[in-house]
């Protein structure tokens, strides 16, 4: 069980489907998101990437890999009000984004959990975890990833 | 290459307009330019449209051909360039390059938008997976393009200790300059409590330092000196103008992506910089000879980041200046005479368009209520979605 979510980890179960495909991955380890990762330079890219964007490497092959377990946050926004129909969140409230600042060289935007509002700081170390964001139709859980504060398991 | 000149410029004003066809207010803007001018529409020799228009047909953005064949059918070269909010300061770029390279006596740049209410819906057409960051940022983390401004400015707060008085007092300035501005859709003055006062859209950002979205149209028309002489207006040349796209290595938080190269590599928002760059160097000149600034000020954020990051200001400066109020046309760098995208909403192409259109006015002198004293050298910097970016030098 995820202690910050109450949930199975997994994505596999028929009643858990993610966003999109190809976007993160849950296994025994913890959550990590789908990336790239060039092989003649080292940029990683998120998400998969076709090609190496980086001009001086010639290589361009990318291969596909795991990344953005951990990080620290470089910046956050709290979203006030509720975007349009193709974000799908419920219940609906203003909810943080932040801006991750990983080990592989990348900033990536997510969604944070498992902090208030108002407590959220620039530089807190913070883990990716998998969360649901709303119910579908057909009563399954539909999963995005979000970045949550680390914080030694005291989550209640 | 010969030298570039402005011959004419023209704009409707900004606002809604529910009953009036994009084609119309096309119409009027590059008719107040003709005018302008003291030129008929048989004069043009070639129509650059900055266009938005996506793949498959739909989407907004009126191309040059659709105007001809509504107005003058005179057979001229009929160019559309992309860049999406880019677009206008591509578009007026293009059609100083085919004056100086000799192709045209003659010719209009312009940019027409009739803007959906609210959110700009993805474009249709393009697949619902993670091959479209544009698709995944809403689906996956819910980010509006103001959450994208929110970060930058939440972390200029850690960096630079910028506070929301400072963010407010940027948008106050913005509207100040709007009140003699007749084009401007937001003309009433506020206060910083005002702003403050606002809903919060993004924290840190309030509802008044953000851009709303406008219909609106404005043209220019570039010339050959002969052509300029000839018509009698004030003399403003065209002195440099580049496009850029967007470098590797660049930290801005780029809308629609998710992820970025943590690493500053290259200057931040590198399109519009290097843009910037460019148009000063083809200019033969440097960010200090310029006078008076009209950029993008899609938020607060950006009227005080931009100057820094493109090399008119230090880092951090912007804050003090706006509180010594520098940034107002009496100021030592004054940014946005016309109201800017704060006070205008954005008709996004026909936004580079109408900096273009501010800046000749200035240039001339003839800015009542918001002239930049003496102004001699004014540029524009643009930013599209795509990394696109634009800017135009012009010198009177």
């Amino acid at each position: 069980m995820d202690p910050l979510t109450g949930m199975e980890n997994t994505v596999d179960a028929p009643t858990q489907v993610a966003v999109a495909d190809d976007l993160f991955h849950v296994s025994a380890d913890g959550a990590a998101l789908v990336g790239s990762r060039c092989t003649g330079c080292g940029s990683h890219y998120f998400p998969k990437a076709l090609s190496c964007r980086n001009p001086k490497c010639d290589s361009k092959v990318v291969e596909q890999v795991l990344l953005g377990r951990r990080g620290h946050l470089y910046s956050y926004t709290v979203q006030k009000y509720q975007p349009p129909a193709l974000f799908r969140m419920a219940p609906w409230e203003p909810y943080a984004i932040g801006l991750v600042e990983l080990p592989e060289g990348l900033k990536v935007m997510a969604m944070l959990t498992g902090i208030a509002l108002t407590d959220i700081e620039i530089g807190t170390p913070v883990q990716l975890v998998v969360e649901r964001l709303y119910q579908d139709e057909s009563g399954r859980d539909i999963l995005t990833y979000k970045y949550a504060p680390i914080d030694e398991g005291t989550t209640s | 290459m010969r030298s570039v000149y402005v011959l004419g410029v023209g704009a409707h004003p900004w606002g809604k307009f529910p009953d009036k066809p994009q084609l119309q207010l096309a119409i009027e803007a590059l008719t107040a330019a003709l005018g302008d001018a003291k030129l008929g529409w048989r004069d043009l020799r070639g129509l650059v449209a900055a266009s938005s228009r996506f793949e498959g047909g739909l989407g907004w953005g009126l191309h040059a051909n659709e105007l001809l064949q509504a107005v003058a059918e005179t057979g001229i070269p009929a160019v559309n360039v992309g860049g999406g909010c880019a677009a206008g300061g591509i578009a007026v770029h293009t059609a100083a390059s085919m004056v100086a390279s000799g192709e045209c006596d003659v010719i209009a740049a312009f940019g027409a938008e009739r803007m959906p209410k609210g959110f700009i819906p993805r474009p249709p057409g393009i697949p619902d997976d993670i091959t479209d960051t544009d698709y995944l940022r809403w689906v996956a983390i819910g980010a509006t393009n103001p959450a994208y401004w929110a970060l930058e400015a939440r972390r200029r707060m850690h960096d630079f200790g910028t506070t929301a008085e400072i963010f407010a007092q940027a948008s106050v300035v913005m509207h100040q300059h709007a009140v003699a501005n007749p084009l401007a859709r937001y003309r009433t003055e506020i206060t910083v409590a005002d702003v403050l006062a606002s809903p919060t859209v993004s924290d840190p950002l309030h509802l008044l330092e953000i851009c709303a979205v406008s219909d609106g149209a404005a043209a220019v028309i570039l010339g050959s000196e002969e052509q300029a002489r000839r018509s009698g207006v004030p003399l403003v040349q065209v002195a440099g103008s580049a496009v850029a796209t967007g470098q590797f290595g660049d930290p801005a938080v780029r809308i629609p992506t998710v992820a970025m190269s943590a690493g500053a590599l290259v200057p931040h928002t590198s399109e519009v910089a290097g843009a910037v760059h460019a148009a000063l160097e083809s200019a033969g000149m440097g960010p200090g000879d310029v006078d008076v600034l009209e950029m993008a000020d899609n938020s607060a954020w950006h009227v005080l980041a931009w100057p820094e990051q493109f090399g008119f200001l230090e880092p951090g400066q912007s804050d003090w200046m706006i509180e010594r109020g520098e940034f107002g046309v009496d100021g030592k760098f004054p940014v946005n005479p016309s109201g800017g995208f704060l006070s205008f909403g954005e008709a996004t192409t026909a936004q580079g368009v109408l900096q273009v259109c501010e800046l000749v006015w200035q240039l001339r002198q003839q800015a009542t209520g918001r002239q930049v004293p003496g102004a001699k050298v004014a540029q524009s910097a643009v930013l599209g979605l795509g990394a696109n970016g634009a800017s135009v030098v012009l010198k009177a």
